[in-house]
């Protein structure tokens, strides 16, 4: 029985949207890292501001905090507004024509969303990568993913702080904490820059390197890696 | 760059670069690459990670070190560590439990912050069956593991063999490496009935049969030291209580490595090969060893510890297999020929003196000589035999036939046995057997005396191999003696010495005025290079004259060239460059002949210069031009156109 003739049909959620929010209702954090599987990725964008969009997207899935190198999604996405198009070349070195040919991100996201599965996601400074995600799957879903997130930005602060903990050393302010300068700080293998999945891949470096480097410290399940987080963000 | 939507499927390019400038991967197709990189797995590992604890860890993948570095060890019961080796980028670790199917054999702890590459054992084991250049490339480069881990019964031995040729593995079928019938003994024997069977038969293991003939088990020196003695066991214990169950077989067209893999990956040492279902024989890790044991030391040892002249047959047909070892390993062709020398001198004085134990104690003093190429170490592959005897003849006539008797049946049943090793006979019969070339002392001095003072022209070139002759077994006073006389006539005969030099001339430098090689007109060679004739003779003929002309011992070329130059009778520059050119040529004929012999040719000294590449062409030219310069200071030295 109709309650409210009036009513707006409320649109059917799109199933992959359905079964991402099943997945994530009750997480259990009290489990080690290695337990849980995650999925590094990372977007390219035209720019920064409000009316930019994704262009790219790349992800790598890491289980047992290894990278399984050969289970990566790519790809290019097209925007909707054709100067996006343009503009990206610059930066990423994606020409205008493989966009013009790319999905949107109407098939895209339920794709990344199945690629996903029920991994926790990754990435470097995460969370603009996600807001872009989340803006575009509200206009076009009108729903949000909702896997739980880690940061590796935020884990190499707290690797750092520990650090210094122990070695007394001196307080260095000049330390980036951009992807690539991290990544040579720390002697990893280097990947081209400006690439989706080139970033997703040193993004997982950099993650599987943090979280067993914090592991030797002491930090050994999820919850203890997000109270270190929170610790670090309370001090600054 | 990955194109569009190719999600899932890309092969990662950071694992696909790197797999591609790494061996062995390297020689992989792009298609296969791809797919193994699809594979991978990237582990990371801060510094000090213990990854593989020896015996305890089951290994699931085979590592390849992308960035940093491992320390491998071992530890023993007491704790004592032994420092096996470090492994850095594009080295791997893992390998040889997984083919094995074992625990880890030695521990491996990161000694830096270290990214793997990791892959399935069963994609890499996978990929070791389609792809042999990579089974090849591991299998070499961890035979000593194997030898060390899979073969304790050879530990004792210390056997380098990181070099085996083991490709023989991939073609050697198991029913062609082993010689004769399997033998068995009746379940209901005893234990100490089977020890006495072989130990009589000098094998290491029996198959058991039952009443009705049918092989049921298999018992081996090995059940007879664990299960029997050991235990404490009556020697009275039937055979059927204490052998193993059941026989493991292959099929007798299975390949050597197929063997190897069934024995390592079951842990035993012996397989019954069965033909139609019948078992035909046992193969051994052992026979396989043998087979692929080409290193020089492990040949060596083989050599000494056979029993019976029949058994050095099998043996001195791998003396050419360690040429090939040796080569990958840089050796120079000088090295490689004194090395085949030395083995060659151990199967003859294998042989020789299994002859005396056959034939009683020899009535007088003797030395066997070898000439030619033997004497002056030089030998490569097959080469004919040239060898003499000095012996000393008995006053009494009685004795004295006895012993030119006994040195009748001696050489030739010793010649009869170097035919069957492989050595074909002289053609010009310059053989111990031959009875003007058994002397006495002062009978083979009178014959050089012959030769260097009247000499013949027709008789001159026929004679030079008995100027490199050196004692090859028994009284090496006899021919320390006569090459003394030797050093002192040579140098005075100055006609003698003109003869020589003056056939040194007359082969000339394979060089056209076009700068091109000359090469034969005629016959199945034509158009090809003899590189013995045009190239090695020359520097050989070189070094004897000049080495007789200043009464020098040596007999080997380069030890003759180094002594020369050392006594100031060539100059630096001349020495450089002979010794230069001569290894090169020696090295290229080498690496030809093996070429041949791998294709199943008769090895020869003939080179079709188109198949050379371009620098191999130039050093080949530059080294008959040092022809020209060994020629002009011949021409001088002995004054040939004075006379």
């Amino acid at each position: 029985m109709q309650l409210w003739p009036f009513a707006r049909k409320k649109e059917k959620e799109h199933p992959a949207f359905a079964q991402n929010h099943s997945w994530f209702t009750n997480i259990d954090q009290n489990q080690p890292i290695e337990c849980y599987n995650f999925v590094v990725f990372d977007t390219e964008l035209t720019g920064l501001s409000g009316r930019d969009e994704i262009v790219s997207i790349g992800a790598v899935h890491v289980r047992d905090l290894k990278i399984i190198a050969g289970e990566t999604f790519h790809s290019f996405v097209r925007p909707h507004k054709i100067t996006n198009a343009t503009d990206s070349t610059l930066l990423h070195r994606i020409t205008p024509e493989q966009l013009a040919h790319a999905p949107t991100l109407k098939e895209i996201l339920p794709k990344f969303i199945e690629f996903c599965g029920p991994s926790l996601l990754v990435g470097h400074y995460v969370s603009l990568d996600l807001g872009y995600i989340n803006k575009a799957a509200k206009k076009i879903f009108r729903s949000t993913i909702k896997n739980p997130c880690l940061d590796t930005m935020r884990l190499a602060q707290v690797y750092t702080d520990i650090c210094w903990e122990n070695h007394h050393d001196q307080f260095n302010l000049q330390v980036s904490f951009n992807l690539a300068d991290l990544s040579r700080d720390y002697g990893l293998p280097a990947f081209s820059q400006h690439d989706a999945l080139q970033d997703s891949l040193q993004t997982a470096y950099l993650f599987i390197y943090l979280i067993k480097k914090l592991k030797v410290q002491g930090i050994v399940t999820l919850k203890e890696l997000y109270t270190a987080g929170q610790k670090w963000k309370r001090i600054f | 760059m990955p194109h569009k939507n190719e999600l899932h499927n890309v092969s990662p390019e950071i694992v696909l670069e790197f797999l591609k400038k790494t061996l062995p991967f390297n020689e992989l197709d792009r298609d296969t690459l791809k797919r193994l990189a699809r594979q991978c797995i990237i582990d990371f590992y801060p510094k000090n990670t213990l990854i593989f604890k020896q015996d305890t860890t089951e290994v699931t993948h085979f590592h390849l070190i992308q960035k940093g570095g491992v320390k491998t060890y071992l530890k023993d019961e007491q704790g004592q560590v032994t420092l096996k080796d470090f492994r850095g980028e594009g080295e791997y670790f893992g390998a040889l439990p997984i083919i094995q199917n074992t625990t880890a054999n030695l521990n491996v702890e990161t000694v830096e912050d270290t990214f793997c590459f990791l892959f399935h054992k069963e994609a890499f084991m996978e990929l070791l069956h389609s792809a042999p250049k990579v089974t090849t490339y591991f299998l070499r480069s961890m035979s000593e593991k194997l030898v060390r881990t899979a073969y304790k019964e050879l530990r004792q031995h210390r056997v380098s063999t990181r070099t085996e040729g083991s490709l023989y593995l991939f073609s050697a079928q198991v029913g062609a490496v082993v010689k004769g019938e399997p033998q068995t003994i009746n379940a209901e024997d005893t234990v100490q009935n089977a020890a006495i069977r072989m130990a009589q038969l000098h094998i290491g293991s029996l198959l058991v049969q039952d009443a009705g003939g049918e092989i049921i088990g298999i018992i081996t020196d090995k059940d007879l030291r664990t299960r029997v003695v050991a235990q404490g066991l009556d020697y009275q214990t039937m055979v059927k209580w204490i052998m193993a169950k059941p026989v493991q077989t292959i099929e007798s067209h299975a390949v050597c490595f197929d063997a190897l893999l069934k024995m390592m990956s079951n842990r035993i040492h012996h397989l019954a090969i069965t033909r139609q279902g019948r078992i035909t024989g046992v193969v051994t890790t052992h026979d396989i060893m043998v087979l692929q044991g080409t290193s020089p030391l492990y040949l060596f040892r083989e050599i000494l510890a056979q029993r019976r002249a029949e058994d050095l047959y099998q043996l001195s047909l791998k003396v050419p297999l360690v040429v090939r070892s040796l080569i990958e390993e840089g050796a120079k062709a000088n090295n490689i020929t004194r090395m085949i020398t030395i083995l060659n001198d151990q199967i003859l004085d294998r042989l020789l003196t299994l002859m005396i134990e056959k034939m009683g104690a020899p009535p007088v003093k003797f030395c066997w000589m070898l000439m030619g190429s033997e004497g002056r170490r030089e030998q490569t592959f097959r080469t004919d035999q040239d060898n003499a005897l000095i012996f000393e003849l008995p006053e009494d006539e009685k004795r004295r036939l006895n012993t030119i008797e006994y040195f009748r049946i001696f050489s030739e049943e010793v010649i009869e046995h170097l035919v069957h090793c492989g050595y074909p006979r002289c053609p010009g019969n310059i053989m111990a057997s031959n009875p003007a070339l058994q002397k006495n002392l002062n009978g083979w001095i009178k014959a050089f005396n012959q030769w260097m003072i009247t000499p013949d022209p027709q008789e001159v070139l026929n004679t030079t191999i008995f100027f490199d002759f050196r004692s090859g077994y028994g009284d090496e006073n006899l021919a320390r003696n006569l090459r003394k006389h030797l050093c002192a006539m040579a140098p005075k005969q100055e006609i003698f010495l003109a003869h020589l030099a003056k056939f040194c001339l007359h082969s000339r430098p394979p060089l056209s005025f076009f700068k091109n090689f000359i090469v034969e007109k005629n016959g199945d060679h034509k158009n090809r290079l003899n590189l013995k004739e045009s190239g090695l003779v020359p520097f050989v003929d070189f070094a004897r004259i000049m080495a007789l002309k200043y009464g020098i011992a040596e007999t080997n070329t380069l030890g003759r060239l180094q002594l020369l130059h050392e006594q100031h009778h060539i100059s630096q520059e001349l020495y450089n460059e002979t010794v230069e050119a001569y290894e090169f040529l020696m090295q290229l004929r080498l690496i030809h002949q093996l070429h041949l012999l791998e294709e199943g040719m008769q090895p020869h000294n003939y080179i079709n210069p188109a198949d050379l590449t371009d620098l191999e062409k130039k050093t080949l030219k530059e080294a008959f031009e040092v022809i020209r310069k060994i020629q002009a200071s011949l021409n001088q030295q002995f004054r040939l156109r004075e006379i």
